[in-house]
């Protein structure tokens, strides 16, 4: 139970996952997630997409935040908003519109 | 001391006042039945041992016959007695998060549900009446918001005051400075307490009032000093505030943490996984924790009894 994980741990966010996709709904105790403050759109599009989640393979995610599309890390978000890592931030995941080439750009 | 308290924001005095007297009347039943299984764990364990020599007793200690007849029956204390249990004294210290991840801001009741079972577990310790009770709060830093040796909390007004220092407003969680703090509280107060008679069987129990949400990463920091509480013979209990009424799937218990793995592919798991609290308990509704409580501390006292 106690062995450590592969990497050393920075710090972590703790966020609540909602979407208005019907086809994409996570069961209830899967929307509420600690992942690494500085996670980025392309790193929490992975995790929804891991089979631990949704297990959809690889559908590019945006994420909404109070209304505007993620463009930064987590911590930058916050760290722009006067919050803290004390914040559980609700993401809203909807189907990427943006050409899965330039994703790596995110 | 911890205190650093002059400029920390302060809930209003008579706001305070009202929920102190709401909380307490509304949670008596439950202090009581605290209370009284606290007393029944704290009391004297009837000692069964027979030990020592005297002139009278319970029963004779064989090794003493020979030389008893060798001495012409003049080394007569030849009889066990039963030994004397001692009394228990305790210093509790309830340490409540402070941090506003506890707060209605962040969608959470866990810090309504502490200041409620602040309120009951320094009431049942108050009717106990035989111990010291401090409060701590924590957050980015650690206050003293009731010292060991201030007046109990048989008025209104010292349970207030307490109340007042609490806003769920702190940008962090620190549990390492918590912990170091609990420990440096407990050393001096055991040496002040040693000065004075009884001060031998002196029990030193931190109670931990928190959503339980501290950065991973504090996990591992955590255990050196929770092995150094243990040689201290402090007892760290954490209660994890979980109140999940009619939030399904938003239980502590259910949170999972994500991360990259070496090879860069995401790994999941249950976050409760690395915690490294040896003794801790879940309240989702504050009926259960009288019982819950006294659940753990019997079971520990017949550990360390054993
Ligand atoms: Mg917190």
């Amino acid at each position: 139970m106690d062995e450590p994980m592969h990497d050393a741990p920075g710090a972590q966010v703790k966020v609540t996952f909602t979407t208005n996709e019907a086809d994409l709904q996570l069961p209830e105790e899967k929307r509420q997630l600690l992942v690494p403050a500085d996670i980025r759109r392309y790193g929490l599009s992975r995790i929804l997409n891991s089979d631990l989640m949704l297990d959809s393979g690889s559908i590019p995610f945006d994420f909404l935040v109070n209304g505007s599309f993620l463009r930064s890390s987590l911590e930058d978000y916050l760290n722009s908003e006067g919050l803290s890592l004390e914040t559980n931030l609700t993401l809203q995941y909807v189907r990427s519109l943006i050409p899965p080439v330039f994703e790596a750009s995110f | 001391h911890t205190d650093i308290s002059s400029d920390r924001p302060l809930r209003p005095y008579d706001e305070a006042l009202e929920l102190w007297s709401t909380f307490q009347q509304k949670t008596q039943p439950l202090s009581q039945s605290l209370s009284s299984q606290l007393r029944l764990i704290l009391a004297p364990t009837q000692s069964t041992k027979l030990s020592g020599s005297f002139r009278t007793g319970k029963r004779l200690n064989i090794k003493k016959i020979i030389p008893y007849i060798a001495s012409s029956y003049k080394r007569d204390k030849i009889w066990m007695r039963r030994a004397i249990p001692s009394k228990r004294a305790y210093q509790i210290l309830l340490c409540v998060d402070d941090s506003s991840s506890m707060s209605d801001e962040n969608r959470s009741s866990s810090g309504h549900l502490a200041l409620e079972s602040l309120v009951m577990v320094a009431r049942a310790l108050t009717i106990l009446e035989s111990g010291q009770i401090g409060v701590l709060g924590f957050g980015e830093d650690v206050f003293v918001a009731h010292s060991l040796t201030d007046p109990s909390f048989s008025s209104h007004d010292a349970g207030a005051r307490v109340l007042q220092k609490f806003t769920f407003a702190s940008q962090g969680t620190d549990m390492v400075k918590l912990l170091r703090a609990t420990i440096d509280n407990f050393r001096e107060a055991r040496l002040t307490q040693a000065s004075s008679p009884g001060g031998e069987d002196l029990w030193q129990l931190a109670l931990i009032l928190s959503d339980g949400l501290v950065q991973s990463r504090d996990h591992a920091r955590l255990r050196p000093l929770l092995r150094e509480a243990m040689e201290q013979r402090v007892m760290v209990v954490f209660i994890v505030m979980d109140d999940v009424r009619d939030k399904k799937g938003h239980s502590v218990l259910e949170l999972k943490e994500a991360r990259f793995g070496a090879d860069g592919m995401p790994v999941v798991r249950r976050y409760l996984d690395s915690f490294p609290f040896e003794y801790y308990l879940i309240v989702h509704d504050l009926e259960d924790l009288p019982g819950a409580l006294a659940g753990v501390l019997r079971g520990w006292f017949a550990e360390v009894n054993a």
